[in-house]
């Protein structure tokens, strides 16, 4: 609870002071605009499993979820970044896309029967990253961090409705700027962590038309691989292979 | 220009800004969700891995300290007896196993009765004589057992005064079998209605769980014209609802249809001669959910107003149960689809009014067994589940109070 005020605080910190930052200082000389995008393969982590199938011998049954490397997702975004001599704030708002999938099991005596139930996530996110960045002339790599705001689009799968709108993420970010004169290339990777719980505790169970399994209490961490290009609204310092500078 | 552009950016930064603020301060209420506690709702199977095991839910109880137990009667293909036996499931208040027991006694019938901490249930041997068997709540232990002096048991009520009540079958005499017995399961009264036709093979078939299931139950009514118990069962050649005088359990009037192909499916009272009442006739389900019914003359359900209910599965088991929570009462009517639905159609008390109707679907038939209210004034309904659409197993769907009664902001 504590933790999530303090984000809170620190986050609307950023925002306010890349805002005065923004206005104090040569504005179109430090901002450059874009648009990305990347593949980001969701990991599970099951708080609290709940699962509807009782044992009445005493087994125990499965009740897994898909592993990192089997959940491709992908997500599109624009990028607005301001920066400084050694610092980046990052905007990259778009529709984040997450796939993953529920295993369970009943066991009987000549079969187990396996069930697998696919869910697609498709969230509206907000991330904020800041970055600190070396400068290699045409190669600009950086490391940094990142806090995110995710609101869970509307859907016709009705086990959306087990998980609540809103999620929280926090996470550490590296990549490298490519510099090609007229435009940026941004080559990023970050792995995100969720803060909390994204089940809706009050609609575990409405999991569609479904009578196999219960929402556990589970985060959804991500691994992101994206590329964007950005544009800069002001004159670019222009690298040569010759390294002559004008 | 240029000036324009860049003050129309600082207003954007600034919008943008505002913006997040609102979103965190929005989005914060719905990341500290309230204390949801697994037991409020919850829906359980109960599986068993023996293929060639059938259960059928009969009845279930929630226990003072919390938890519930089922009560099934279990089918073995390869059991050399014909009837099903005994099973009970104690759980937690989660729904989780906590210990299972099965009993030799044969075709238990509803309800579980819950009296000084103890559980009963009634059920009978391999003659068909009717027992009522007591078991350790801890571990499911039996620590005794009562004759009932009555055959062929197919339901058992206990009414608001600990009274156990018990429908039978006698065999000999072709009569439904009625009998009252105190809290320590002492013969009071009872009474035999002639049904004047062997019924025999249909009451075997249905203690068999052969797929001819009649709603046989018992419940308790008082109004200015009398007060006692209503009674579905087989009487005077056909399945009616017979309206009992307490004292003497001697028949006053009731409610008839055509043999024994259709019939009233669930029955409560309401107040004074108030009822609502479920019924099955011609190939459909009805539902007359304020019917002003005379206990002591005979009526046909047909000549009763009544609803259709098309959405319910084909001579569908109704549960009634009257929801009481500190704010109001409602009836409840729990029954199942024909798109495998688990329904509960939330009515009014004092009159006909349908104030909601709560849906569960599921991928495979469920068939309702019995529905009580829990202690947080929600409700557990129990019901059978062809769990892959194969196996028949107990199915537990508690429900919150907040579906019934929503929480104000």
């Amino acid at each position: 609870m504590r933790n999530k005020f303090t984000i809170r605080i620190v986050l609307l910190g950023l925002i306010l002071s890349a805002n005065i930052h923004a206005q104090n200082a040569g504005f179109l000389n430090q901002l450059r605009i874009g648009f990305g995008g990347g593949i980001n393969m969701a990991q599970i982590l099951d708080l609290e499993p709940y699962n509807i199938y009782e044992d009445l011998s005493g087994e125990n049954y499965l009740n897994n979820y898909s592993n990192i490397f089997q959940n491709i997702g992908n997500q599109y975004f624009v990028q607005i970044e301001w920066f400084n001599d050694f610092l980046i704030v990052a905007l990259k708002p778009g529709t984040y896309t997450y796939r993953f999938s529920k295993l369970n099991e009943v066991v009987f005596t000549n079969e187990t029967v396996e069930q697998e139930t696919p869910y697609l996530l498709r969230y509206f996110t907000i991330p904020l990253e800041v970055r600190y960045r070396l400068d290699l002339q045409r190669f600009r790599p950086y490391a940094g961090a990142s806090i995110a705001y995710s609101s869970l689009l509307g859907s016709l799968d009705a086990s959306n409705q087990t998980f609540i709108s809103s999620k929280f993420t926090a996470g550490a970010v590296a990549g490298s700027y490519i510099d090609l004169r007229y435009v940026i290339l941004d080559l990023n990777v970050g792995y995100h962590m969720g803060l909390h719980n994204i089940t809706n505790k009050e609609q575990r169970f409405e999991t569609g038309s479904g009578s196999t399994f219960a929402q556990d209490d589970i985060m959804l961490n991500d691994l992101q691989i994206n590329l964007s290009i950005l544009f800069s609204l002001s004159k670019q310092k222009h690298y040569s292979n010759v390294e002559c500078f004008y | 220009m240029l000036n324009a552009f860049i003050n129309a950016m600082r207003k954007l930064i600034s919008h943008i800004s505002l913006a997040s603020l609102l979103l965190l301060l929005v989005s914060a209420c719905e990341i500290n969700q309230k204390d949801i506690m697994p037991e409020d709702g919850f829906v359980k199977i109960y599986n068993h891995p023996d293929e060639q095991l059938a259960l059928f839910p009969e009845s279930v109880v929630e226990m003072p300290g919390g938890g519930f137990i089922i009560l099934s009667a279990v089918k073995d293909e390869n059991s050399d007896i014909e009837y099903p036996y005994t099973s009970l499931v104690r759980t937690s208040p989660s729904g989780e196993v906590t210990w299972t027991m099965d009993y030799q006694w044969l075709a238990p019938s509803s309800k579980l009765i819950l009296q000084n901490g103890s559980v009963s249930f009634v059920a009978m041997n391999q003659l068909f004589e009717a027992y009522v068997v007591t078991v350790d709540p801890d571990n499911g232990a039996e620590t005794a057992q009562s004759a009932l002096d009555i055959t062929m048991p197919l339901y058992a009520y206990t009414d608001a005064q600990g009274n156990l009540l018990v429908l039978g079958y006698d065999f000999v005499t072709s009569a439904s079998w009625i009998a009252k017995y105190n809290s320590s399961f002492q013969l009071q009264q009872s009474n035999k209605l002639n049904v004047n036709t062997d019924l025999e093979y249909l009451v075997q078939r249905h203690l068999n769980k052969m797929g001819q299931d009649y709603s046989f139950f018992i419940g308790a009514y008082s109004n200015s014209s009398a007060s006692g118990y209503f009674v579905n069962c087989f009487y005077n050649y056909t399945f009616r609802t017979v309206f009992l005088d307490g004292s003497s359990l001697s028949a006053l009037g009731n409610i008839y249809s055509f043999q024994t192909e259709e019939g009233i499916s669930s029955l409560i009272q309401k107040s004074g001669s108030l009822f609502g009442l479920t019924s099955y006739y011609e190939g459909n389900n009805y539902i007359m959910a304020g019917a002003e019914i005379d206990v002591l003359s005979s009526e046909n359900i047909k000549d009763m107003p009544a609803e259709p209910l098309y959405e319910l599965t084909y001579r569908a088991a109704v549960m009634a149960l009257q929801l009481e929570t500190d704010t109001e009462n409602f009836t409840l009517f729990a029954s199942q689809t024909n798109d495998n639905s688990l329904v509960v159609y939330q009515y009014a008390l004092e009159s006909d009014s349908l104030l909601n109707t709560h849906k569960r679907e599921f991928d495979e038939g469920v068939e309702v067994r019995d529905i009580i209210q829990t202690a947080d004034q929600g409700i557990a309904v129990l019901a059978g589940i062809y769990t892959l659409g194969k196996y028949k197993r107990p199915l537990l769907y508690k429900m919150p109070p907040t579906l019934f009664v929503p929480e104000e902001d």
